[in-house]
């Protein structure tokens, strides 16, 4: 008769499964982002068909000095923080 | 930018040509003077943020930019100082206290240009009555692939102080009291601070894969490790109310994808961006944000934005710790509570064209108006003050910048 396991043999077995599906998805991540990397290097838009690109509502970041005063509002009244500009400390008490 | 020889415009680059003229090099530089305002009332509980700030920058030679601002956040405000006390719902946001304060923040920092690559290096240190900040950042930007790739890493580690009562007897949580005001702090006997390091890793991949069509990925992580609350906050726990105890350590993790398609037809681009997070709080968040910006003429852009945002509750969090404890931990921040809320957005872009001579008003290279003007409405479903709704549940963000280039 075999012994149910314990509750720490539990805990342990489910310990080392969320290890193993942590370890399976950023070897997934890895291999799509080496993928979608890849792929980017046969993407190629000439320098003379970048006119839309190039306008400022096209461009990342454009926001400036507007945008971080945006993130610091949001980052203190909201629980969640990145995938913006990295911002520096401060209180956020209020 | 080649320095012209306009005495208007030598005046202003003074300081740069001086530098430039002694390595024998070109500069250009700017000026940036943008201010915002964030206001939320309602019931006996309002909160102002009065923030401006200066940054200056001078690039030599296209090969170093240096740049040094300041900025101020000038807050006033009524917030709840015992979150839950007995008495009556409406005693626990009548008995608000009033708060005013001012965080100063100087920075500098410098960039090395090359061809396809720049380094960054940036240090900031804020101080206000209660709280003190030391952030240093080191970032790298790399075009690769004709310049249709581009990969940004950064890391940024902060060193902070916040001001809480010296409580030596006070061996437990539940025994410390809040801070009753920030009266002494960092001098007087009966104040000590509580330290909280933060460590940020960022890296953001951007691609251009059509002449139309452009995207954006990025991932952060967060390690936090130290007092990571408000010292002037307390929780009504039974039969007293003790300053709150959120975890010392959190780790926070974000990715976000954005994209940018131009409409051809319309002359405007149509901007999407969603992110996903999670932290060791177990408290996780959904953003997703539409806006579309629409060329109007010339320099002149108008771009309206709908943003939603919502949260689930971190794991220790409990709108009533006397009738469900979340063990050792207890906050009263509403922001750790499951909340959503959504923003409105307007802004107005106009870059000022320029004169006959090439100048803008005669003097600048450039010249840029930015006014902004956020609505944001919470809704926080789950958190009460001693079983009143939270009552300041809209807020206004406006903002003005100038930004100029000579």
């Amino acid at each position: 008769m075999v012994d149910s396991p314990s509750s720490s043999d539990r805990k342990a077995l489910s310990g080392r499964r969320t290890g193993r599906s942590v370890r399976r998805a950023l070897v997934v991540i890895a291999c799509v982002a080496s993928a979608l990397v890849w792929g980017a290097g046969c993407v190629t838009v000439r320098p003379s068909d970048k006119e839309f690109l190039s306008d400022p509502s096209m461009t990342f970041g454009n926001e400036g000095t507007a945008g971080a005063h945006e993130q610091h509002v949001t980052s203190n009244r909201e629980g969640s923080f990145g995938a913006g500009s990295v911002t520096g400390g401060g209180c956020g008490c209020n | 930018m080649q320095l012209t020889s306009s005495p208007r415009k030598s005046t202003l680059v003074l300081a740069f040509a001086a530098i430039s003229l002694a390595a024998g090099a070109r500069a250009d530089g700017g000026v940036d003077l943008t201010t915002s305002l964030y206001h939320d009332a309602g019931g006996g509980l309002k909160m102002t943020v009065l923030t401006p700030s200066l940054t200056i920058d001078g690039t030599i030679a296209d090969a170093l930019t240096l740049r040094a601002g300041y900025e101020a956040d000038i807050v006033s405000g009524a917030s709840v100082a015992v979150v839950d006390a007995p008495g009556g719902a409406v005693d626990a946001i009548t008995s608000a206290t009033t708060l005013n304060d001012i965080r100063h923040t100087a920075s500098a920092g410098f960039t090395l240009h090359s061809d396809f690559a720049d380094l960054s290096v940036d240090y900031a240190y804020g101080t206000e009555s209660d709280y003190q900040s030391h952030g240093f950042s080191v970032s790298a930007h790399s075009e690769l692939f004709e310049r249709n790739t581009t990969f940004d890493i950064s890391y940024a580690r902060g060193f902070d102080r916040a001001c809480a009562l010296n409580q030596p007897r006070a061996q437990e949580a539940v025994d410390r009291q809040r801070l009753p005001s920030s009266t002494g702090c960092f001098s007087a006997d009966d104040r000590t601070y509580f330290k909280l390091d933060l460590s940020t890793f960022q890296g953001s991949w951007t691609q251009a894969w059509a002449p139309v069509f452009t995207t954006q990925f990025t991932l952060t992580a967060q390690i936090l490790n130290g007092f990571q609350g408000s010292p002037y906050r307390a929780v009504w726990l039974g039969r007293s109310a003790a300053m709150e105890n959120p975890p010392e350590n959190r780790a926070r993790y974000a990715a976000g994808l954005s994209a940018r398609l131009w409409v051809k037809p319309l002359h405007g681009a149509l901007q999407l961006s969603g992110r996903v997070y999670r932290d060791s709080w177990d408290l996780r968040s959904v953003t997703a944000e539409g806006a579309y910006e629409q060329t109007i003429s010339g320099g002149l852009r108008l771009r309206g934005r709908v943003r939603f945002y919502d949260q689930t509750a971190a794991v220790f969090f409990s709108d009533n710790y006397v009738r469900q404890p979340r063990g050792q931990y207890f906050t009263g921040d509403r922001e750790l509570s499951s909340m959503r809320n959504i923003t409105y957005g307007l802004r107005l872009v106009y870059d000022l064209p320029p004169g006959e001579d090439g100048d803008v008003l005669g003097i600048f290279d450039g010249f840029r108006i930015v006014a902004k003007a956020d609505l944001i409405r919470f809704d926080f479903r789950a958190f009460h003050y001693g079983g009143a709704d939270v009552p300041n549940t809209d807020a206004l963000a406006l903002t003005l910048g100038l930004t100029s280039r000579f």
